[in-house]
């Protein structure tokens, strides 16, 4: 691994375990269904004041463990901390917890205003002080003047935020979020995105968000979950996930990368070469790997990481330096998706910036073009 | 020479035979949808509109010894002129003899909580469905509707045998010392017979509301503080609101008007409407009197419905 760039004050406390408690504490949780593991042995931390994203697809065990949290599902084994109280069997309505549901599930013959006071009102509340804690959230929300409407009479983003106001209504510690966002226009999700991270800065409150939505997950969270097959694959800010995948699942996962399989040639402590057939070059990387010589292993790279010319660049190292023709280019306007087909028949992908408007000396189809990249662009994957 | 991209022409429609019949009916503007609508006009026309307005004029009628056993409505007098005569005396009498008043305060009494006791042993039961395992619902429904498969009159028969002196449950009852209850020629037989009979009517109305509830309206009420008695009596049961108002409709109704079992199982002190008009129409011979006992029958029926259909008519518009 490279090394991560540190801040000065740092307010990230999953970075220092040592010194922070964790509020949600999720360890060695195992849910079956029948025979079918759909959360196999999850143990997770989760701090104060987090967005913590859980990222995986359909079938990741994502939901299931968000529905643990919220006590709809009991674990068949492990146990869930929430600020330090065991609430592994704690039913749903004695949690200091709330969700955002998927449907958001508004009582269909309530009006906003009873939606949102459904959880004060269970609570006992003072009628003026309901009456006042509605007011908030709907101001909050921004829809005051909608109050007395029935959902059925509201747009699916004016839904979306009477069930995150109903959620919001009780001062929960933890707020759970099933896929806040699914079910909104791709321009309303990027306001609501922006709208739901002020919300939680404001209130302070620790949000765990499940989604199947990369980009999502990385606009929202401080840290990110990626879930695979009942297993958490990797935890991580979005840069380490994005940046330092650490396996073959999550840098395919996540964004799209270009993979080879390569074998070890050099394994020295301040760097390593890998022979990669499929690439048609040697792969010098200039860091240490916990790796043996000869061990086949995975190198991945990330489409903008890499540059392309029509004249062979220099190479300090006689590697990182591949040719291949340009077979599709899809332009996107900010960048260009330029498809190359190695000597070995391998296609990889690299992207470049249109920094230069109308550029008639852009690269195009059927020209040889090498493809070059820095020591630490790519990363090793050993699994 | 752009001939390829010339707009294609629909084939001539008229080469269709049914084509052919379609444009002459719209020609004298008849249309497809005239038609599909044809048939249900034409058969509540034939089948219970006319057979009404033919009860109704009898009820107008006053009794006579012959065939028909009522006086005609129309007559022709020696000068020529047609003559309609209207007797309005059957239904004041339905006013002023407290046996029909109180055959239809009691019928309706009988009624209304015979359709109680069917809601409040059907809700659990549609509930229970409703939130049964997938491969459970349908077996469970099938046994609901399972009795429909013999016959009713053997099945109220059963009842009795059930229920009589030296029945099934009195039986029981003398093997623990009990003395023998008297349950037949009762009221309380009425109501087991309504209740057992009617009892597929409640239930499926009330399960089709219940199985499309969305559970996440449970998960959120409980999510919200609501222990599982608050959620049912804040969530679940407004929701069902119109499932109960169609099954009590489908019970109340016919349970008014029953016969059968009121006969069968029901005691000489079990008034309800349905006897009475047995007795006016078979023993007493009187046509003009059981038509109107029917007619006004109807109106008891059809005000209460249409006041609930308001009803839910307003609900679904909020």
């Amino acid at each position: 691994m490279a090394k991560k760039p540190q801040l000065a004050v740092d307010t990230r406390p999953w970075r220092d375990p040592a010194n922070n408690k964790p509020f949600v504490r999720i360890k060695n949780v195992t849910k079956k269904f029948g025979d079918v593991s759909a959360v196999h042995d999850v143990s997770l931390d989760i701090y104060r004041s987090e967005l913590f994203c859980l990222l995986g697809g359909s079938g990741s065990g994502k939901s299931t463990l968000l529905r643990m949290l919220a006590g709809f599902e009991n674990p068949t084994s492990g146990t869930i901390e929430i600020d330090g109280q065991d609430m592994t069997d704690v039913p749903p309505y004695n949690r200091p917890v709330n969700m955002m549901f998927q449907s958001y599930a508004l009582f269909p013959h309530m009006s906003v205003e009873q939606n949102i006071a459904y959880g004060l009102k269970r609570d006992h509340l003072p009628k003026g002080e309901i009456a006042a804690r509605v007011a908030e959230l709907l101001a909050l929300v921004k829809l005051q003047d909608y109050g007395k409407r029935k959902p059925h009479q509201l747009s699916g983003g004016q839904r979306q935020r009477v069930a995150l106001a109903r959620a919001l209504a009780k001062r929960p510690k933890l707020l759970l979020l099933d896929e806040p966002l699914g079910a909104l226009d791709k321009k309303l999700r990027e306001e609501t995105q922006f709208e739901l991270v002020k919300i939680q800065e404001q209130l302070g409150v620790t949000f765990i968000v499940v989604t199947h939505d990369q980009e999502e997950a990385m606009t929202l969270a401080t840290r990110i979950g990626v879930m695979n097959q009942g297993e958490i694959a990797m935890i991580g800010e979005p840069t380490d996930i994005y940046e330092f995948p650490n396996s073959r699942f999550v840098a395919n996962f996540i964004g799209s990368a270009n993979m080879v399989e390569g074998t070890v040639t050099a394994d020295e402590p301040d760097h390593v070469r890998i022979r990669s057939a499929e690439l048609g070059c040697d792969i010098y990387v200039g860091h240490g790997v916990d790796c043996a010589p000869d061990q086949i292993l995975w190198w991945a790279i990330r489409p903008e990481k890499m540059a392309l010319s029509r004249e062979k660049p220099e190479s300090p190292f006689d590697a990182n330096v591949t040719t291949g023709i340009v077979e599709e280019i899809a332009y996107l306007g900010d960048i260009s998706v330029y498809q190359v087909a190695l000597e070995s028949g391998k296609r990889i992908r690299v992207s470049q910036t249109n920094s230069v408007r109308g550029n008639p000396d852009a690269i195009t189809w059927e020209e040889k073009v090498y493809v070059t990249w820095h020591d630490n662009a790519g990363s090793v994957l050993t699994v | 020479m752009s001939t390829t991209h010339e707009p294609t022409i629909p084939p001539p429609r008229r080469l269709r035979p049914w084509n052919a019949v379609e444009r002459r009916l719209a020609r004298v503007g008849i249309t497809g949808r005239m038609l599909v609508l044809a048939a249900p006009v034409l058969w509540l026309l034939v089948f219970f509109l006319v057979p009404l307005a033919v009860v109704f004029g009898i009820s107008l009628a006053t009794k006579q010894f012959g065939r028909p056993p009522y006086s005609p409505l129309l007559t022709t007098t020696e000068e020529g002129t047609v003559q309609l005569t209207l007797h309005l005396s059957n239904y004041i009498r339905l006013f002023t003899d407290n046996l029909y008043v109180a055959a239809y305060l009691s019928s309706i009494r009988i009624a209304f909580i015979a359709t109680v006791i069917t809601l409040l042993v059907g809700y659990p039961m549609a509930y229970a469905i409703a939130r049964a395992p997938d491969k459970w619902r349908n077996v469970l429904l099938m046994l609901v509707v399972l009795p429909f498969f013999t016959s009713f009159l053997l099945r109220v028969y059963a009842l009795s045998g059930f229920m009589r002196g030296n029945g099934v449950i009195n039986q029981v009852l003398g093997i623990f010392g009990i003395p023998p209850l008297a349950m037949m020629q009762t009221d309380f037989a009425v109501y087991v017979g309504i209740v057992y009979t009617y009892l597929p009517f409640m239930i499926l109305p009330l399960y089709t509301t219940l199985v499309k509830l969305d559970t996440s309206l449970f998960e959120a009420a409980a999510d919200l503080g609501a222990r599982p008695l608050r959620t049912f009596l804040s969530v679940t049961l407004p929701l069902s609101i119109p499932g109960i108002i169609a099954g009590s409709m489908l019970v109340f109704i016919p349970a008014i008007g029953e016969f059968v079992i009121p006969s069968l199982l029901g005691g000489p002190e079990t008034l309800m409407i349905g006897r009475v008009l047995w007795d006016e129409f078979f023993s007493a011979a009187n046509w003009p009197r059981a038509a109107s006992v029917a007619v006004a029958m109807l109106v008891v029926v059809v005000v209460p419905i249409m006041l609930l259909q308001r009803v839910q008519g307003a609900m679904v518009e909020k």
